[in-house]
């Protein structure tokens, strides 16, 4: 008894996830207005239909497109925090960014002439 | 120095004649080999007259051969008067026998060999005769031994030769292991293989007892016998005897050489050889005269009963290495050797006769398909009868002076051994009379039974042939008188020096010389004529009573026929269950067990785990991280079992 | 600004040469096109060769950097040498061979120059960190060439084994870490060793290692972690399978042999185990499997397996021979390897790459000097005397004999007999079996120089061991100090 006490917490996480989860469906359902039109039911940006398998196949630059955006889109998480306490880091921390960034732009320009952005 | 090149000359004419043969051609070859053993022969003469009559005796050193801790044996020439008669007879006889064979193997597609193989033998017989030590007369017995299964099989695309040459190795190997254990007796014993500090050391190991499979036995006695069993092997005696009469298997000169004139005789030298081990050794010595006596007449009945004219001059020599062991069994060794002598000369011409009557019969060795021919093949009828009276022992033909001194010596060691001896050598005389000249009638006499195809070409051999005959021939015919005085008379003494030794009270020859009585030196005579009288009522004057006698003593016949069923009882107790046991460990014990278990059975293992192995590899990645799961949780379960558990 | 101190950066060098290299080679490319395939490969074994020279010049003192999560010493710098010398010549094979195959692009030899990075960082790690660091470096790199001949449905799923595998490992050796630091309290090697040397090794620490060493003996191939191996080296482009059986190896090996005697030298008794398990399953499924075989690439992925089983051996000896046994073993199985697979790559036929054993048969009669360098290499994987393979083993029994482990001594001999079999098989077919038809002519000058350097150090180690016994006596030395 005394292991399981331990992971209690665990379990209350487990309760208040699977409990979030019904909320959030069951507000949807009951809250929101159903009204669906041909603008509504017609595919997203990224190429996927609304209501549909999960488990389709996609063209894959939609997934090329995805990747490059999580690197610069993960530059900028290093960056807030890097930038707020930029003070505190002195030279060395400003100049360490600097060659990451630098590092980051050599990969960006190989993407940018290899093609990768290009749609067609 | 002359005695070396007399020793080492047969040897180089082998070296060049077999490794060159074909440089120099069948003629050099034969060459060669001729040149060189009737140089040795000649040399030998000298030897003979330098140590044996002017006695100068001696042991040339040669080089170390073994030199390890306590044993050290050396190459080395004993030279006495015993090796010297030996060297003498070894290369006349050699020589005789190869010249005859140029005339022989004339149409033989592989001379150089033969007369290399023939030379090779003579030099490991000179070894042995002339060695100094066990070690080095082991090395002589081997090689002539080697040289007999090389020669008896000359001829190897006859399934029998080679069945005979096997047959005289394996048999010669039991004989070899009694020897070999023989000589660690003595090493054991003596602490030397050297002849003279064993020889000097046998008075005083006399009655001492050594440990045998457990027993406490007589040392010089058990020593003595397990040489004697060599002895028997190489001189086929009773019990190890039935290779020699399959050896004639082998090309007639072979016979005559190695299988009648000298390897055979190697026994008979070994023991005279040790006369100062058997001397004391009284046992040892009376089992000799057993076993030689018993031979000496077992074989001459079956000599009565063979048709195959080499095969009757085998068992005939079978019979007379009988007398010589009983000769030696009854300390007269001097005696033993004197009957060597004749007996390699009348022999080695009954053999070389017999060949030649083969030649003349375009190969044929069948008696009852000769007869007839003595006209067509004069010289040959001549020499024939002239060994055949030798043999029989008839009166200053050489057989009569050795053969009649072993019987009397016989007679008057006055032992019980010597007794029975003595009885069975006269009887064995008589039955020697009368199988010689049942060959004699049954080749020459009577209306020929060979076709006519075959009469018509019977021819005299030509004179490379007749000179060896006739050479042989005189020294059948005079050998016996002219030695006589110096080997076995009163001269003795003084002939064979130290060569020899006989203790006081063990000289039959010379109570045989003090006086026996008549009828006991006439009674070997009389049963050889009485012999030779039977075989002509027999053979000449009622031909149809050979048949009414073996009808009236068919069984006894039938066992003399087969030859008292040796070859059948040891084919039964020993050959094929040792073929049985051989098949056995082959298939079972090797091929399934070891091969099983061992190569066969681990590489079938290998590649058993070496297909699941690569079974595991199915390409499913989830298969691979599954596999590399269960390697953690091996891992992580080991530590927590060993740590918390 | 409040002053914060430069951390020393200097023993970081051949590292931080390597990359930049790499990204200048890449921005190269990128702009002179598909054309300058060769141009960049050259430059980039000249960047090797130059960072060689580098990491020769500054030599094997001992130095810390990076606030203590960079270490150089004797034995990084005689990894370096050899993982060095294993990137080089694999992009001297792979030029000619991706520009008959039409894979020539100029991402190639910068790939390489990444993953060499990695390798050198995880050689110098001195912290749990780095080592991850330079792990991933490596491994995506390699992920990535696996793959390289994308149109090849082979080298695609080689490819995406090798990552999801990979990624499966990676993920052992990160909770394997979490757990020593969450025991230990910090990730540095050094402040490890101090805590471990006063004796404290609580299971969960043994847990953590068991699972560092999992993710380790992944990158080794070692035993029940090998399964991509063969997958993998049999999809690959040939040069690039060349490539991961050497360069790789060597450097999981090398942090394997820091990670375990360095940090956690005092436990040596603990970690034995894992390391005798792990070595003797290599070893038997090397031997046993690989006689299976009939694609060459796959047998000499299962060779590789052994190979490592063998050198494990003298790393589970955990004494200081053991580990200049295992120096001298991946040295020689270095250049082995590289030879074998020069072959390898010689074998087309009218313009394609043929990779079955069989069509080996009869090659003594139609090329000679292929046959004899490649019986060379067999004779000598299979530890025949004179030959250097056979010195390489010995070293490592001797270290187990030292170290008591007799019963792995005994594995590791039979082993080989068994492994002895495939490789004199090849022997057997190249010289006595009927010739199957002539490889293409000529091979290249640049492959002949590879068969005749190899085989003439195979060869010849006999003669002049001292060079290679020596430093690699030094670099041992280097973790064991005092």
């Amino acid at each position: 008894m005394e292991l399981l006490r331990e992971y209690l917490p665990i379990l209350i996480f487990l309760g208040i996830a699977v409990g979030l989860a019904v909320v959030i469906v069951v507000a949807s359902l009951v809250v929101a207005r159903q009204n669906p039109d041909s603008e509504k039911l017609s595919a997203y940006e990224c190429g996927f239909e609304p209501f549909q398998d999960a488990r389709k196949k996609f063209d894959v630059r939609f997934y090329l497109v995805a990747i490059l955006f999580i690197i610069f889109d993960l530059e900028v998480a290093f960056l807030f925090p890097w930038a707020v306490s930029l003070g505190r880091l002195g030279l060395l921390g400003f100049w360490s960014m600097i060659v990451f960034l630098g590092v980051l732009t050599v990969g960006f320009i190989y993407e940018w002439r290899k093609g990768a952005l290009e749609w067609e | 120095m002359l005695a070396i090149i007399a020793v080492f000359l047969p040897l180089a004419a082998a070296i060049l004649a077999g490794l060159f043969g074909r440089q120099i051609g069948d003629r050099g070859a034969q060459l060669v080999t001729c040149g060189a053993l009737c140089a040795s022969a000649v040399l030998s003469v000298f030897v003979f007259y330098d140590v044996a009559v002017l006695g100068h005796g001696r042991i040339i050193d040669l080089f170390t051969w073994i030199d390890t801790g306590e044993l050290q044996v050396r190459w080395a020439l004993r030279l006495d008067t015993l090796s010297a008669v030996m060297l003498l007879v070894v290369t006349l006889v050699s020589a005789m026998v190869h010249i005859y064979s140029v005339g022989y193997m004339a149409h033989d597609s592989s001379i150089p060999r033969f007369m290399a193989y023939l030379s090779f033998f003579t030099f490991f017989m000179l070894m042995l005769v002339t060695s100094d030590n066990f070690v080095q007369l082991f090395f002589g017995w081997e090689g002539v031994g080697l040289c007999s299964y090389l020669l008896v099989g000359f001829w190897y695309d006859r399934p029998t030769a080679n069945a005979a040459a096997i047959k005289a190795f394996v048999v010669n190997r039991v004989g070899d292991f009694g020897f070999s254990l023989g000589i660690f007796a003595v090493f054991l014993i003596f602490g030397t293989l050297q002849f003279d500090p064993v020889f000097a050391g046998a008075a005083d190991m006399a009655g001492n007892t050594i440990n045998f499979l457990g027993w406490q036995v007589d040392a010089l006695t058990v020593t003595c016998i397990l040489l004697f069993i060599g002895a028997m092997g190489k001189s086929a005696q009773l019990g190890l005897h039935t290779w020699l009469p399959d050896a004639m298997e082998g090309p007639t000169p072979v016979s005559a050489l190695i299988h009648a004139a000298t390897m055979v005789t190697a026994g008979v030298f070994m023991v005279a050889r040790l006369s100062p081990l058997f001397e004391y050794a009284p046992t040892a010595l009376a089992v000799v005269v057993v076993i030689g006596g018993t031979t000496a007449m077992f074989a001459a009945t079956i000599g009565m009963a063979q048709n195959d004219i080499k095969r009757v001059i085998a068992y005939s020599t079978c019979s007379q290495l009988g007398y010589m062991f009983f000769a030696a069994g009854v300390s007269a060794y001097s005696a033993a050797i004197f009957h060597l002598m004749t007996h390699a000369f009348f022999k080695a011409l009954l053999f070389l006769g017999a060949g030649s009557v083969i030649h003349a019969m375009s190969g044929e060795q069948d008696m009852r398909k000769m007869g007839g021919i003595w006209r067509r093949v004069p010289c040959t009828y001549a020499v024939m009868w002239i060994g055949s009276l030798a043999l029989a022992g008839i009166p200053y033909f050489s057989g009569y002076f050795s053969k009649d001194t072993i019987i009397e010596a016989a007679w008057a060691a006055g032992t019980g051994v010597g007794t029975y001896a003595y009885w069975l050598g006269v009887f064995a005389a008589f039955i020697t009379a009368f199988y010689s000249w049942r060959l004699l009638i049954m080749t020459f006499h009577g209306s020929p039974r060979a076709d006519h195809e075959v009469m018509h070409h019977v021819h005299e051999s030509p004179g490379v042939m007749l000179i060896p005959l006739f050479v042989l021939a005189a020294g059948a015919v005079f050998a016996g008188a002219i030695g006589y005085e110096a080997f076995v008379g009163e001269g003795r003494a003084a002939f064979w020096r130290d060569s020899i030794l006989v203790l006081a009270d063990h000289d039959s020859l010379g109570r045989a010389h003090e006086g026996v009585p008549e009828i006991v030196s006439l009674l070997p005579l009389i049963a050889a004529v009485a012999g030779i009288a039977t075989a002509y009522v027999f053979y000449m004057l009622r031909p149809a009573l050979p048949d009414l006698v073996t009808q009236r003593i068919h069984a006894l016949y039938l066992l003399v026929l087969n030859k008292y069923y040796f070859d059948e009882l040891y084919d039964r107790l020993l050959v094929r269950p040792a073929m049985a046991l051989g098949f056995g460990l082959w298939k079972q014990g090797d091929g399934a067990t070891i091969d099983g278990l061992g190569p066969d059975g681990l590489s079938a293992v290998t590649r058993d785990l070496s297909v699941r192995a690569s079974r595991l590899q199915t390409g499913y990645l989830y298969h691979y991280a599954f596999a590399i799961l269960i390697g953690v949780v091996i891992l992580v379960s080991w530590y927590l079992v060993r740590v918390v558990g | 600004m409040p002053v914060v101190s430069v951390p020393t950066i200097l023993p970081a060098l051949p590292e931080i040469l390597t990359v930049c290299s790499a990204m200048a080679l890449l921005m190269l490319g990128v702009f002179r096109g598909e054309g300058s395939t060769r141009l960049v490969s050259w430059l980039a074994v000249l960047a090797l060769v130059l960072v060689l020279a580098v990491a020769l010049a500054r030599g094997g003192d001992r130095q810390i950097g990076l606030n203590g999560m960079f270490i150089t010493d004797g034995f990084a710098l005689f990894m370096k040498v050899l993982v060095l010398i294993g990137s080089a010549v694999s992009i001297v094979m792979a030029m000619a061979y991706n520009e008959r195959e039409r894979i020539a692009r100029f991402e190639f030899p910068v790939l390489v120059l990444l993953a060499t990075t990695g390798m050198l960082m995880m050689i110098s790690a001195n912290d749990l960190i780095s080592l991850y660091i330079g792990l991933e470096l490596q491994s995506l790199a390699l992920y990535v060439v696996a793959a390289f001949k994308r149109d090849s449905a082979q080298s695609t799923e080689a490819g995406l084994k090798y990552f999801v595998l990979g990624a499966l490992s990676s993920g052992m050796l990160l909770y394997g870490c979490s757990l020593v630091y969450g025991f230990a309290g910090t990730t540095n090697f050094a402040g490890l060793a101090a805590m471990f040397a006063e004796g404290n090794a609580s299971i969960g620490l043994i847990i953590g290692i068991v699972f560092v060493s999992v993710g380790l003996a992944f990158k080794v191939s070692a035993v029940p972690f090998h399964m991509w191996t063969p997958d993998v080296y049999e999809g690959a482009p040939t040069p690039v399978t060349a490539f991961f059986s050497v360069a790789p190896k060597i450097a999981a090996m090398a942090l394997f042999i820091r990670f375990l005697v360095e940090p956690f030298g005092a436990l040596t008794a603990e970690w034995r185990q894992i390391i005798w398990f792990i070595s003797v399953a290599s070893m038997l499924l090397g031997a046993f499997a690989a006689i299976n075989q009939r694609n060459i690439k796959r047998l000499m992925a299962y060779s590789s397996i052994g190979h490592v089983g063998y050198a494990l051996i003298g790393l589970a000896a955990g004494t200081e021979t053991g580990i200049q046994g295992v120096l001298i073993y991946m040295a020689i199985y270095l250049f082995m390897n590289l030879g074998t697979f020069t072959v390898i790559l010689c074998m087309r036929r009218d313009g394609r790459m043929v990779e079955a054993i069989d069509d080996l048969s009869g090659l003594a009669k139609t090329q000679p000097a292929l046959a004899l360098a490649l019986g060379i290499f067999m004779f000598s994987m299979a530890g025949i005397p004179p030959l250097a393979g056979f010195f390489s083993k010995v070293w490592v029994f001797l270290a187990a004999i030292h170290a008591g482990l007799y019963v792995l001594a005994v594995i590791g001999v039979v082993t080989s007999v068994v492994g002895a079999f495939y490789y004199i098989r090849i022997v057997k077919l190249m010289y006595f079996d009927e010739a199957k038809g002539v490889f293409d002519r000529p091979i290249g000058a640049e492959m002949q120089a590879i068969l005749v350097v190899s085989s003439v150090v195979i060869m010849l180690f006999f003669v002049i061991p001292g060079p290679l016994l020596t430093s690699a006596e030094l670099a041992a030395a280097a973790l064991f100090p005092g």
